[in-house]
């Protein structure tokens, strides 16, 4: 065990952890944040995918020891507000079904608009392949992340 | 069941979830199979029912609707609000939403299978509601003095026209209270509706893109520890010794010993390792090496009950689940008859989340919170095992991160309640994906048999004789009886209008478990009897949907055909373009697929687009069902063409998702969906979409390529 | 999706990319012919220190090939722009994307899953800091190449991320080409040991670098 600090969605806890645990456990059983889902443990699903200095690494696999120094952003993190392009994307299009997946395909999601604010078909496939919906809301998911780059765009700044 | 000596006012108060609630209204069951009698919470208290009830209403006027039913995705949370906003006359946004506790006395049925939350007890919400709109209105009309037809209820108030007088409900709840519930209250016509049968959005949706909606896995109390339990991969296998000696060295692990939970009627031994945080216990569990006791009874592979399933069609007549006309003597004698086989896989249910449940065993009462389809069976299955009465197992369901018929066991639970016990507080049971790939039950994999015998392009015998596993026969069901879903899925006008026809079903066992599956053997025989069917309308030289079409006399059913034939452009559709069509019946909802697939360059074909159309007579929210059909094709596809459990030695052998693979997002056509509008009972929507895409698939095949798939899985890039 | 129908096996990849890659295969194909010449060392290796020793370095290199067309070598540099995985090069699941720097794409970059070390247990992803395939501009792919073109492949400059004869020689001791023997559980290593890798590279190079006439 080992005293280790970590920084998620901008909050600093002090957590005291085995260095090898996966990320994911810390979040979820040292820190009380729910949102982040355990699906596979072996990267599989997506079901775990938080931000790590901003990339979508799934914490199953990521161990806590790599986390330390960075930002962790997790689903609760995303926006104070349920308000994310992403997120309100999602509430309009009414994407999920039984919702578990859904922490891990919307941190997918922004990932991907962020490095490609105006995604074809074949980004989106891409940058969704790692994410699974036994629920099947693929289509929805497709539909949404359109709809939050055409808002994302609106939102921006002209010129 | 009422026993009215020992239930008091003050009992249900201390029970009752909501107890600054001042106008409550349920339902009192008074006994299975029964009408519903409406009460409100006074009346109850005469009966001396202890009871909660599906509508309160404070005195500010919040109401907070009890869903009984579990949220697995299927959109419970947001049916039955629906349902009893409409009548009750207060808008969704302004109403608050809880899962009820399991208990059969105050809702009823409240396990969420077979497609029954809406169909099962819309009509009762619905008559609920009215009676609390009609209670308020009247106590209103009693407050000004006013005869009660000049009153109205709108949007939470009562409201007097020719005065302009209105007051919100929460002014009205105490004077409503008091009142008797009147008998007979008139529902609104289906015209007048303004919140059923509109594609409103889900209430779940926002809690389900911040990550507050609570699973299962998510819940947390007070002092709770984690369980990982390393089970037998064989249900009917024993412990017979362990080593933990590595396990106890891992820090944060407290506790390790033998556990015993009941799967139905047999048990299923494990090791359980409890530690301070999952991963410890997860560690725990890996570190543990245990001697197994396999004995007594086949470890089989897939081969082998495939093997033997074979046999059992050549050489086996099975047992009659339905019998009419001479179909053997025809067949017999025909000179051309079709004789085929449809080979179905086991599969696993792969609910995104995991098994699991949070169980808190004190002294006078155990208390269990989890994702669970079926609280009052869990209930009483753990209030018999464990020598507790039920009304001290209080049952809580979080959400469910689906749940497939998998969740609708009572193991889980029961094993969480069983470790709590042992360790005296409370404890959080975590199955890891391993544990939940390999431990079925499963579903069966089936064998079907068909034969078959067309003469002037009519049906003249009809046979189908299936081997595989019964869900009941493992679980002490009756064995010299057909399975009675042996024609599940099949539309009943078929066995009506065809003269010579023969359902088999042949006996067959195996140690592996089998249960419930999304549209349970409608997920298997679907394929089999909807791909006969068009091996029959070829053989007829019939178009396959004219040939359905002449079989399916009802109007509701001519609709449907009508309907799906306009929307996938099947008449003006060439032949050989590769366009199929199935069209299967389960829980009161028919649902017909057109799919249209094309070849690839590289080889193989790939599925262009699916149209389906449902009609499950009345219904709550069109975009709701659309969410449910593009699920359950995205589930058929899956178990049609990528991933099926394959067992060796008497074990799964594929244990999480890199080799038991899912469809992806780049796997999924575009899905066109139509609801068919009319009159009649509501059916079940979350599980008839699925069965008709894998025919459906496999008949576009044949028409694209002459080559007719009847083995599933197969690969569409090897076609 | 894809599936072997022989072993059961499950391939995943999306119907556009089935067909991206075959024709990709095609091109590589084309290309490589346009290449072949006989046993001929690249200009950039002629230096003096080199004993030249066409059969010796042929020899070497057939060690040399073995390796890098095995599972643990060749996944990671496939003809297309999806990695290969497992002991039977089948396309990875779930597709990723090669990406401009061989890093991946949007929340499908290689090191999301691909950690520093192995992850334990069977299926699991295998790891290393700089995990990643060759970026697009610079492809060095090894699947479905001959000898006689990787050979020419892997002394070409334009084709071998700009590695001169020194860097060629460090490279067999570069942290992903040693990953290749420390590959995770349940997967086969390369069929010979990294050391005698190393020296039948080594011996290669320093005879010449000729490629085999195949």
């Amino acid at each position: 065990m080992a005293k280790i600090t970590l920084n998620i969605n901008k909050k600093e806890y002090p957590l005291e952890a085995d260095p090898q645990m996966p990320l994911l456990w810390a979040i979820r059983d040292l820190a009380g944040l729910k949102g982040t889902k355990y699906g596979c443990g072996v990267a599989q699903c997506g079901a775990c995918v938080v931000h790590l200095d901003g990339e979508a690494v799934r914490s199953c696999v990521t161990k806590v020891s790599r986390a330390v120094g960075k930002q962790v952003v997790t689903i609760e993190g995303l926006s104070e507000t349920n308000s994310h392009p992403v997120q309100k994307a999602w509430q309009e299009i009414d994407v999920p079904q039984c919702g578990y997946c859904h922490s891990g395909q919307i941190m997918s999601a922004v990932v991907l608009l962020r490095e490609k604010p105006n995604p074809t078909d074949q980004d989106i496939d891409d940058a969704m392949a790692g994410n699974i919906c036994r629920c099947g809301t693929y289509l929805r998911i497709r539909a949404a992340i359109h709809l939050a780059a055409d808002e994302q765009k609106k939102a921006a700044p002209q010129g | 069941m009422i026993d009215e000596q020992t239930v008091s006012r003050r009992n249900f108060l201390k029970t009752s979830a909501l107890t600054s609630a001042v106008f409550s209204l349920g339902f009192y069951w008074p006994g299975s199979g029964k009408a519903a009698k409406i009460v409100n919470a006074a009346e109850a208290n005469n009966f001396g029912v202890e009871m909660n009830s599906w509508v309160h209403i404070d005195k500010s006027g919040k109401v907070t609707i009890f869903d009984h039913r579990a949220e697995m995705g299927q959109g419970s949370y947001q049916a039955v609000p629906q349902i009893v906003a409409e009548e009750l006359e207060v808008n969704l946004n302004e109403i608050s939403v809880v899962f009820a506790q399991g208990d059969a006395k105050k809702y009823g049925n409240q396990v969420t299978g077979g497609s029954s939350t809406v169909r099962g007890s819309y009509k009762n919400l619905l008559k609920l509601s009215a009676t609390a709109r009609e209670m308020l209105i009247q106590a209103g009309a009693t407050k000004w003095g006013v005869p009660k037809i000049e009153c109205h209820a709108e949007a939470g108030h009562v409201i007097h026209k020719p005065s302009g007088k209105r007051m919100h409900y929460g002014e009205l709840v105490e004077a409503a209270s008091k009142l008797e519930a009147p008998k007979d209250v008139v529902l609104k016509k289906r015209a007048d509706y303004k919140l059923i049968g509109k594609p409103l959005r889900r209430l779940d949706t926002p809690m389900k893109t911040n990550g507050t909606a609570v699973f299962g896995l998510d819940k947390m109390i007070p002092g709770m520890l984690y369980a990982a339990v390393e089970r037998n991969p064989r249900l009917r296998g024993k412990v017979k010794s362990f080593d933990d000696s590595r396990t106890r060295l891992i820090p944060g692990v407290k506790n390790v010993f033998k556990v015993k939970m009941g799967v139905f009627n047999t048990y299923r031994e494990g090791v359980a390792v409890v530690a301070d945080s999952t991963w410890a216990a997860i560690q725990g569990k890996k570190a543990l090496k245990v001697e197994w006791d396999d004995t007594g009874f086949e470890h089989l592979d897939s081969e082998e009950i495939y093997k033997r399933q074979a046999e059992a069609l050549k050489t086996q007549e099975g047992l009659a689940f339905k019998k009419q006309g001479e179909p053997n003597e025809i067949i017999a004698k025909a000179t051309k008859k079709i004789d085929v086989t449809y080979e179905t896989p086991y599969q696993y249910h792969a609910a995104m989340e995991p098994l699991n449940c949070v169980a808190h065993y004190q002294e006078d009462k155990l208390e269990i919170w989890g994702p669970i389809q079926a609280p009052e069976w869990v209930q009483d299955y753990i209030s018999k095992e464990m020598s507790i009465s039920k009304e001290k197992v209080i049952v809580n369901m979080t959400f469910l991160g689906g749940g497939f018929g998998r969740k609708a066991f009572m193991d889980y639970p029961h094993e969480a309640a069983v470790i709590s016990k042992e360790i005296k507080g409370p404890v959080q049971v975590v199955w890891t994906r391993e544990d939940d790939a390999t431990q079925g039950p499963f579903r069966p994999g089936i064998t079907y048999r068909c034969e078959g015998v067309i003469k002037d392009g009519e049906i003249d015998a009809f046979k189908v004789k299936l081997a595989g596993q019964n869900n009941s026969h493992w679980r002490g069901g009756k064995k010299d009886v057909p399975n009675g879903s042996a024609s599940e899925g099949f539309l009943k006008p078929y066995t009506d209008s065809i003269k010579n026809l023969a359902i088999m079903d042949i006996p067959f066992e195996t140690p592996i478990p089998t249960m419930w599956w999304r549209s349970v053997y409608a997920s298997t025989n679907g394929f089999a009897y909807e791909s006969f069917l068009d091996e029959l309308a070829h053989e007829a030289g019939k178009d396959p949907l004219d040939f359905r079409r002449a079989y399916l006399k009802e109007d509701r059913l001519q609709k449907l055909i009508d309907k799906i034939e306009e929307v996938s452009g099947w008449k003006s559709r060439k032949k050989g373009e590769g366009f199929g069509v199935a069209i299967t019946e389960c829980f009161s909802s028919t649902v017909a697929q057109v799919v249209k697939v094309s070849k690839l360059e590289t080889g193989g074909v790939k599925v262009d687009k699916v149209w389906a159309v449902m009609d499950c007579g009345w219904y709550v929210n069109p975009d709701t069902i659309k969410a449910q059909i593009e699920g359950s094709v995205v589930m058929a596809l899956g178990a049609a063409t990528i991933h099926q459990v394959k067992f060796k030695d008497g074990m799964a052998v594929d244990n999480n998702f890199s080799t038991y693979q899912m469809p992806r997002i780049a796997d999924i056509p575009p899905i066109d969906i139509h609801i068919m509008d009319n009159d009649a009972d509501a059916g079940g929507v979350g599980e008839p979409g699925l069965p008709p895409f894998a025919p459906a698939l496999t008949n576009a095949i044949f028409d694209l390529t002459g080559k007719r798939v009847r083995k599933l899985p197969f690969s569409l890039l090897g076609v | 999706m894809m599936q072997d129908p022989k072993n059961g096996k499950i391939n995943f990849v999306s119907m556009k990319t089935a067909t991206v890659l075959s024709v990709l295969l095609f091109v590589i194909a084309i290309g490589a012919s346009a290449f072949r010449k006989d046993e001929t060392p690249v200009k950039e290796l002629t230096l003096s220190m080199i004993n030249k020793d066409s059969v010796e370095s042929v020899k070497a290199f057939e060690t040399v090939y073995k390796v890098l067309m095995s599972s643990r070598c060749m996944n990671c540099h496939p003809a297309g722009d999806i990695p290969l995985q497992g002991d039977d090069s089948h396309l990875h699941a779930m597709a990723p994307k090669r990406g401009v720097e061989g890093k991946g794409v949007y929340a499908m970059k290689c090191s999301n899953c691909h950690q520093e070390t192995n992850t334990p247990g069977l299926h699991t992803p295998p790891g290393n800091p700089e995990w990643h395939l060759p970026p697009a501009a610079m492809k060095m792919v090894f699947q479905g190449k001959s000898a006689h073109e990787l050979a020419k492949q892997l002394v070409d400059k334009k084709q071998n991320g700009n590695k001169d004869i020194k860097k060629l020689i460090e490279h067999a001791d570069d942290g992903l080409v040693l990953a290749g023997w420390n590959p995770g559980e349940g997967r086969t290593l390369p069929p010979v040991s990294h050391a005698e890798f190393k020296k039948a590279w080594l011996t290669w190079i320093n005879k010449g670098a000729y490629a085999p006439k195949k």
